[in-house]
């Protein structure tokens, strides 16, 4: 009897937490949704109405914007699929897939900022690239007159986009190959007389695809409402609709803040669409008619044209790592004048006046990353084994988690700023916690979820028939089996938390800053050399931090099962 | 046993410390100490000290673009400086565009809070200005003047110092610098740069991509496009009063043909632009472009010595004259820490600050005090001051045009939108 009342309250506290943790995403959206419909009375609007709409498409150049994200979204999803499927059916059966992680991790770690500024650096008319060919080669003595970067069409902002997230691509690939036997079913494929590439489409992709599918979608809503990557890659007359929230969002018009909400909300909509698009492709595919043609289509010996994507798969990944590296010249660089390959001279006088200028900028990124990453952990802990041990067993309880996600930031932000700005509430560093928790549980939970609950129960009935209680169970027998993933995943947290843009932006206002925000400052007002060393600092940082893990995870580990 | 113990007390240690450096070092937690200093070698009247009573001990936010390295170690330099002398907690916030912090303030007082607003203290000049003194979102009438070091300044012979872009600022306002439009190229290679907006013109279209302006509504990039609007304008003096779109629609047509010719021939045939001034620099700098554009009149000086731009580069401006303002600064009406903004505002515009402003290695931008007014000590320092190599000489600024009515710029602005910042 005492122990069902003690049942009932654990489960009204559950769910008084889950509601917490989950409010900004509902606030969110109603503070973006009411706008959007032209209600909200602090600013005069009293009613609510479809004015915004109607009048959407008179606003100068919407219709393109429109288009880009739309386009940006689908193709840059796509192209990085594939090109991550291609590298790893390449490698899958060589030694290299067993580094292959370890190769990525630090690629994955970096900002999106960072390989948006490294492009740039590489591919613009002055770049490197023009630089290593001038003038022996193309006989220009100044940087020609034409444009790679950023191009109409948004495609640079599509090769930026799909070099990010190929690593995130590969490393949930490799997560979700480890969950199936893969391998046998590969050499089955190859028995058959298949090639690598027609055993990866048939036998291999299906299987992985299920695994992967919620990591797709949530990379579909990040890359067509991806702001900070944007606003250094995409073209600016116009730009694509994130761009544009946030030009009106930012303009003293007074209603200004309803066209932003209005697109916010349009912003969603294209998401939806995107998700829609996908799923009808989807269909396409599995359906049997399809399946059988290319089976007796798809040329089993032949190479296809896979070398040659390979290739290109790999040429892309060398462009970003020598993107990488130009920017650590730049950083480092003086005098550094068209056609030469390298600088004048070698100075360390921006990296030291740019760290005694910030430093307070990345204490502040750290010890928010570091606050932002301990409690996300805490929280799914608790999350996880409160459920485990109400014996609650519900799969879409998760994907409330996963929902912030899937809402473009943006949208998301303009609708709590709103909201704080409306409530009066000062206190930004709590806030910006409290909202970067958001965006960083889901990641942790994707890595530690399976870890906690994939324990085997026999340590854990052995622990309690020698009368341990829970929580000594937790703390002796289940932290220790998975210490591993736990600091993994808190890497990932404090990466992820480093990395963020829009809601320091948006909830920091300016009062709280962290690097990737004053980074994006100098990425558009292009001073190279401090734009360089930023970049520096980024790249050190996480992989500073993954050897840190590394290095603990090694003394720590005490048991591997 | 020992062992473990030995090993627990070492993490203790570990995490106190990092705790401890935490503590100390995040802004977040700072602890604001009581200490009160007040300046005595002058004479302070009794409101001052009243004020400087009320400064002591509060942390304020200085909204204040955030683009410029000089500009932000100058404001550092100077946050350090009233920190040590009064006391105060100066927070630079970086914006990129001072209207976003309007709109802030704005939404601030729709919403009803009057107090305890997020902004101390703005760095502010034009229709930014117009528009807060039109909501009514600035401090008291005259403030100014009760400041000590006001009287370093010359209002009746320098009435450009209570005008803002033509509309009296009523003391609302701080004047703290001098700016005007200026260009610059590299000698080396280009022998007599464009000087006036026909001239440009021709240029433009002989030199296909090799010009290009910071992308309105940046600040720079619409002053480019007044600037140009000024030199075709028949009549200049239409450009003081109220933009009335019924009557002044038609005079924008030859600014508008300008740049329908012209577009084409920018750089990347006008379908990007850059952000701001500052990435000008580096497109003269790679030699993208050939001419760059800036208002603070050493920015090309300081590019040189920082070693971001070539040593032949040389500035100019236009024959007939570019545009000249002041910038200033402001404390809006719901900041809670008015005191602290006025003793740091105070500092500011003492001679001390001001030529330390003017130097051309720290950020080059011309004081606003008087020569007649300072103390002959003041003044021989401020004689002695250098200019930089591409920095022009007082007497060849001296053709200084006057910003139009701030209605116009919104106008400008838009209009340029729609038509050139978004088709394609």
């Amino acid at each position: 009897m005492k122990t069902k009342y003690y049942n009932r309250l654990l489960k009204f506290i559950l769910f008084l937490f889950t509601l917490i943790i989950l409010s900004p995403t509902f606030i969110g959206f109603l503070g973006v949704l009411f706008p959007a419909f032209g209600y909200f009375p602090a600013l005069g609007g009293n009613y609510f109405s479809l004015n915004f709409f109607n009048d959407l498409f008179l606003i100068p150049g919407i219709k393109k914007s429109l288009l880009l994200s739309l386009f940006i979204g689908f193709f840059s999803t796509l192209l990085a699929l594939f090109f991550s499927q291609l590298i790893l059916l390449y490698i899958f059966n060589t030694k290299i897939f067993y580094y292959l992680k370890i190769i990525i991790s630090p690629l994955v770690a970096l900002p999106h900022i960072t390989m948006a500024v490294g492009l740039l650096f590489l591919l613009s008319p002055s770049g490197f690239i023009v630089r290593a060919l001038s003038p022996w080669l193309t006989g220009y003595d100044r940087p020609p007159d034409f444009y790679l970067i950023p191009d109409e069409f948004g495609l640079s902002l599509i090769l930026g986009l799909v070099l990010k997230e190929i690593p995130f691509f590969l490393l949930t690939s490799i997560a979700a190959l480890e969950q199936f036997p893969a391998k046998k079913l590969f050499n089955v494929g190859k028995s058959l007389q298949h090639s690598n590439f027609s055993t990866w489409c048939l036998i291999i992709f299906p299987n992985l695809y299920n695994k992967i599918r919620l990591v797709i979608f949530i990379v579909m809503a990040f890359t067509s409402s991806v702001i900070d990557m944007a606003l250094v890659l995409s073209p600016s007359t116009p730009s694509t609709l994130s761009i544009r929230i946030l030009q009106f969002y930012q303009s003293t018009e007074t209603n200004s803040i309803f066209i932003a909400s209005n697109l916010a909300l349009v912003q969603v909509i294209i998401i939806i669409i995107l998700m829609l698009t996908w799923k009808l492709i989807e269909m396409i595919i599995k359906h049997n008619y399809f399946f059988l043609f290319s089976i007796k289509f798809l040329p089993r010996k032949k190479y296809f044209l896979e070398k040659y994507f390979f290739s290109l798969g790999l040429f892309l990944i060398f462009l970003s790592i020598l993107g990488i590296i130009n920017s650590f010249f730049w950083g480092i660089g003086n005098n550094w004048y068209f056609p030469n390959v390298y600088p004048e001279t070698y100075t360390l006088d921006h990296i030291i006046s740019f760290f005694n200028e910030n430093k307070v900028i990345i204490l502040n990124s750290l010890s928010i990353a570091l606050i932002v990453s301990i409690l996300s952990i805490f929280i799914i802990i608790i999350w996880i084994e409160s459920c485990d041990y109400l014996s609650i067993n519900k799969p879409y309880l998760e994907f409330l988690i996963f929902i912030p996600l899937f809402i473009p930031q943006i949208s998301l932000l303009i609708g709590l700023q709103t909201f704080l700005i409306k409530v009066g509430f000062q206190n930004y560093f709590f806030s910006l916690i409290f909202i970067e928790i958001l965006y960083v549980i889901p990641y942790c939970l994707i890595l530690l979820g399976p870890a906690l609950r994939g324990i085997n129960k026999d340590f854990l009935s052995i622990g309690a028939s020698l009368g341990k209680t829970r929580i000594q169970r937790l703390f002796l027998i289940k932290i220790p089996l998975i210490v591993s993933t736990l600091l993994t995943s808190f890497a990932i947290g404090i990466i992820i938390s480093l990395s963020l843009y829009t809601p320091v932006y948006f909830i920091g206002a300016g009062r709280i800053t962290t690097l990737t925000v004053e980074t994006l400052n100098l990425a558009t007002s292009g001073l190279r050399q401090d734009l360089g060393v930023a970049t520096i600092f980024q790249i050190i940082i996480p992989i500073f931090i993954l050897l840190i893990v590394a290095y603990l995870n090694k003394k720590f580990t005490k048991w591997v099962f | 046993m020992k062992n473990i113990k030995s090993k627990r007390n070492s993490y203790k240690l570990f995490f106190n410390f990092f705790f401890l450096i935490f503590i100390y070092c995040n802004p977040i937690f700072a602890l604001e100490n009581e200490s009160q200093s007040i300046e005595n070698n002058i004479k302070i009247n009794d409101n001052w000290k009243i004020i400087l009573n009320k400064a002591s001990g509060k942390t304020i936010f200085f909204h204040a673009w955030g683009g410029g390295k000089n500009i932000n170690s100058y404001i550092k330099w100077a946050s350090k400086e009233v920190m040590q002398r009064y006391n105060i907690k100066v927070n630079h916030v970086k914006i990129s565009d001072t209207s976003n912090v309007v709109a802030r303030i704005l939404s601030e007082k729709t919403a009803g809070k009057h107090k305890n607003g997020a902004v101390d203290l703005i760095w502010i000049n034009g229709e930014n200005f117009s528009f807060m003194q039109k909501h009514k979102l600035l401090f008291k009438d005259n403030w100014i003047m009760n400041l000590p070091e006001t009287n370093n300044m010359d209002f009746i012979s320098n009435p450009s110092l209570l005008n803002d872009f033509g509309i009296p600022t009523n003391g609302m306002e701080m004047p703290w610098g001098v700016s005007q439009l200026n260009f610059y190229y590299d000698s080396k290679y280009l022998k007599y740069p464009p000087k006036s907006a026909i001239e440009l013109k021709k240029y433009i279209i002989n030199n296909k991509g090799r010009f290009t302006f910071p992308q309105p509504p940046d600040f720079v990039g619409t002053s480019f496009l007044k600037q140009v609007l000024i030199e075709l304008i028949e009549d200049k003096s239409v450009l003081k009063s109220t933009y009335v779109k019924d009557r002044h629609e038609d005079l924008l047509t030859p600014l508008w043909t300008w740049l329908n010719d012209v577009t084409p021939f920018l750089w990347r045939k006008g379908i990007n632009y850059p952000t701001n001034y500052m990435s000008l620099t580096q497109l003269v700098a790679d030699r993208e472009i050939d001419i760059g554009m800036a208002f603070n009149i050493a920015h090309a000086s300081n590019a040189i010595s920082e070693g971001r731009l070539p040593k032949t580069i040389r500035g100019y401006i236009h024959k007939k004259g570019t545009l000249a303002n002041v910038h200033f600064l402001s404390i809006p009406y719901n900041s809670s820490k008015k005191a602290a903004s006025q003793v740091f505002i105070n500092f500011l515009i003492s001679p001390e600050a001001q030529i330390k402003k003017q130097n051309k290695d720290i950020w080059g931008d011309p004081s606003v005090l008087s020569m007649n007014k300072m103390l002959p000590e003041w003044k021989n320092k401020f004689k002695n001051l250098s200019k930089g190599i591409a920095t022009l000489s007082n007497e060849e600024l001296q053709l200084k045009l006057e910003e139009p009515h701030p209605s116009w710029v919104k106008v400008i602005e838009s209009k340029w939108i729609e038509k050139f910042g978004s088709s394609k």
